[in-house]
């Protein structure tokens, strides 16, 4: 049985995504913001597969002390019970704010939870998404284009904007997924980039102020189930030839900002090493 | 610059924090939670060529104060700048509230503040400006049933640097309350603001121009400052309304909000 990791897999696309390879049989390790809502995904997911295996765990993924709490609770388990091999992880967890916010480390929330949050855990998980010759699915989104990264100010406190905040996290988990290929394409990995498209889900309405909580809750209107960009998940995860590109939007390949290129790549991986005080070399 | 910043690891603080850090200044941090200390001065250091040390401190402690401050007085430090962050209030209605509770809100708000502007202050560099900056609240422009402690403490706040401004303004030392209305620092902030409504978003201050507009203002010498105009217009109806008028639509007010914050975090 070949695993795979979702994060932000109990509401929205990371669940969709859950019960899909969950139904393919793959054995399916979510993890969560709340305890509560792991128990009720963790339900759902064995409902949809009463014969699979999965696991579902809470941490605070914005706070890099969750971050590596999760993975060394993971890591007995990978080895003990999955081979030590991880067929695909999927960071997918992501979050909107209002307003400017920090985290324990004083950095911005949208940054550090939409995209440290996957580089992080990538770096933990990397040894595991090698030996099986994996890939890493980052959840990034079309509204990627149009914004460049603020080098000098990449928390945006002196400029901040949700929407900015927010698009540039999503230019991030395309350069991450960029260099991410060139550092370990040869060694087999592959790592993708997906726009979901406009889902309806509630992530515009968690953490939000009222205006833009009322925002999103017209547009999500306009948008599609979660099941519908959860097919191309599934498509990046199970084909046996590996999909070519990295940037997808309903099982194709896209175009992508020229943003992202290898300069702007390379220059994201090292500070973002900084900022978690973390080298990606050290991997065996 | 040396600053001290009381309440680090909390949302103000780190945010006020960050924007030392972004200035150049070398911080001392204090915080009653140690593993945040030890994440902000990480995320601090990661970022900014400045000196951050820290200390866990329970600053309504006496002795864990005198701990603090040998280990100060050790390295002989001194400071231009002090920000007293730390503070709380606890949800509820006076009787609804625990003895122990609304004791500690007077004992950190205000005892533990006194104790450390007093401590810090007897040891800065004589002859060289000093700035202390209180974080008071909008909670201390008028009483508020239901908060009545809280917004009390934070009075108290108010008028002490009013007066210790005046005491003070020929050595050198400018004294700064700032008087935020809500500010996003914990997800309960963030549910809270959402339940008023429209009316949350227009009170809510920005905190990352509120910690930049403290440190120019308390560089410049500033008395008070009330972030956004909301709130220096909720302000003044505290100066033009009869005291008994404003408690009473102010009960209202939050008996509907606290009511509504309840559901949403049930
Ligand atoms: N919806 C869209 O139209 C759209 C479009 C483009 C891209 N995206 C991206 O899609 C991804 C998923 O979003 P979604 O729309 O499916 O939103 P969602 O339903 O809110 O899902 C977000 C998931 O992340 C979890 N989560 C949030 N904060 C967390 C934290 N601090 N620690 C751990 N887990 C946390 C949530 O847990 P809870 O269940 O407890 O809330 C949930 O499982 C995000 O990266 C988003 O940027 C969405």
């Amino acid at each position: 049985m070949k695993t795979i990791i979702i994060t932000g897999a109990t509401s929205g696309i990371g669940l969709a995504i859950a019960t899909t390879l969950a139904m393919d049989g793959y054995r399916v390790i979510g993890i969560g913001h709340s305890e509560q809502s792991c128990r009720k995904a963790e339900q759902l997911v064995h409902a949809s597969d009463p014969t699979g295996e999965c696991l579902f765990k809470a941490a605070d993924l914005m706070q890099q002390r969750e971050v590596h709490r999760i993975a060394d609770e993971l890591e007995p388990y990978i080895v003990q019970t999955c081979g030590g091999k991880v067929h695909a992880l999927i960071n997918n967890v992501g979050g909107v704010r209002s307003w400017y916010a920090t985290t324990e480390e004083g950095y911005e929330q949208q940054f550090a939870l939409n995209h440290l949050a996957g580089f992080l855990l990538t770096s933990r998980l990397l040894p595991y998404v090698l030996a099986a010759r994996g890939r890493v699915v980052m959840t990034s989104s079309n509204s990627h284009k149009g914004v460049s990264i603020h080098w000098d100010d990449i928390m945006l406190e002196r400029s901040y904007n949700p929407l900015l905040a927010y698009k540039q996290s999503k230019l991030c988990n395309l350069l991450f997924t960029k260099e991410l290929n060139s550092r370990y394409g040869s060694l087999g990995l592959r790592a993708y980039a997906v726009d979901p498209g406009l889902v309806q889900t509630d992530i515009g309405n968690k953490q939000t102020g009222s205006m833009v909580s009322l925002i999103w809750s017209i547009r999500k209107r306009f948008g599609v189930a979660p099941s519908i960009p959860a097919q191309t998940y599934r498509y990046l995860c199970t084909q046996q030839e590996y999909p070519s590109g990295f940037y997808y939007y309903g099982c194709k390949e896209q175009s992508y900002s020229h943003q992202v290129t290898d300069d702007n790549a390379r220059r994201l991986f090292a500070l973002s090493e900084r900022l978690c005080a973390i080298t990606y070399g050290d991997v065996s | 610059m040396n600053v001290l910043i009381t309440g680090a690891s909390g949302g103000l603080g780190r945010a006020l924090t960050i924007e030392c850090a972004r200035r150049g200044y070398h911080l001392f941090l204090t915080d009653i939670n140690k593993t945040g200390l030890e994440s902000l001065r990480n995320g601090v250091e990661r970022q900014f060529p400045v000196v951050v040390a820290t200390m866990a401190c329970d600053l309504t402690d006496d002795t864990d104060v005198d701990r603090l401050l040998a280990h100060l007085d050790t390295y002989g430090i001194q400071f231009d700048m002090l920000l007293n962050v730390a503070g709380l209030d606890f949800e509820g209605g006076f009787l609804e509230q625990s003895r122990k509770n609304v004791l500690t809100i007077v004992s950190l708000n205000i005892c533990a503040t006194l104790r450390i502007t007093h401590a810090i202050l007897s040891r800065r560099a004589i002859g060289k400006s000093f700035s202390l900056v209180f974080v008071s609240s909008l909670a201390s422009q008028y009483p508020i049933p239901l908060k009545a402690t809280y917004a009390a403490s934070k009075r108290f706040l108010l008028d002490f640097a009013y007066a210790l401004g005046e005491e003070l303004k020929n050595r050198h030392v400018h004294v700064l309350a700032v008087c935020p209305g809500g500010l996003v620092t914990t997800r309960d902030a963030m549910d809270g603001i959402k339940a008023q409504g429209i009316w949350g978003d227009m009170t809510t201050n920005r905190i990352e121009v509120v910690t930049r507009n403290t440190i120019d203002r308390a560089l410049a010498g500033k008395l008070v400052y009330i972030p956004g105009i909301a709130n220096r217009i909720l302000s003044l109806f505290g100066h033009l309304l009869p005291r008994t008028f404003i408690t009473m639509v102010l009960y209202k007010r939050w008996t509907r909000s606290q009511g509504k914050w309840l559901d949403i975090g049930a």
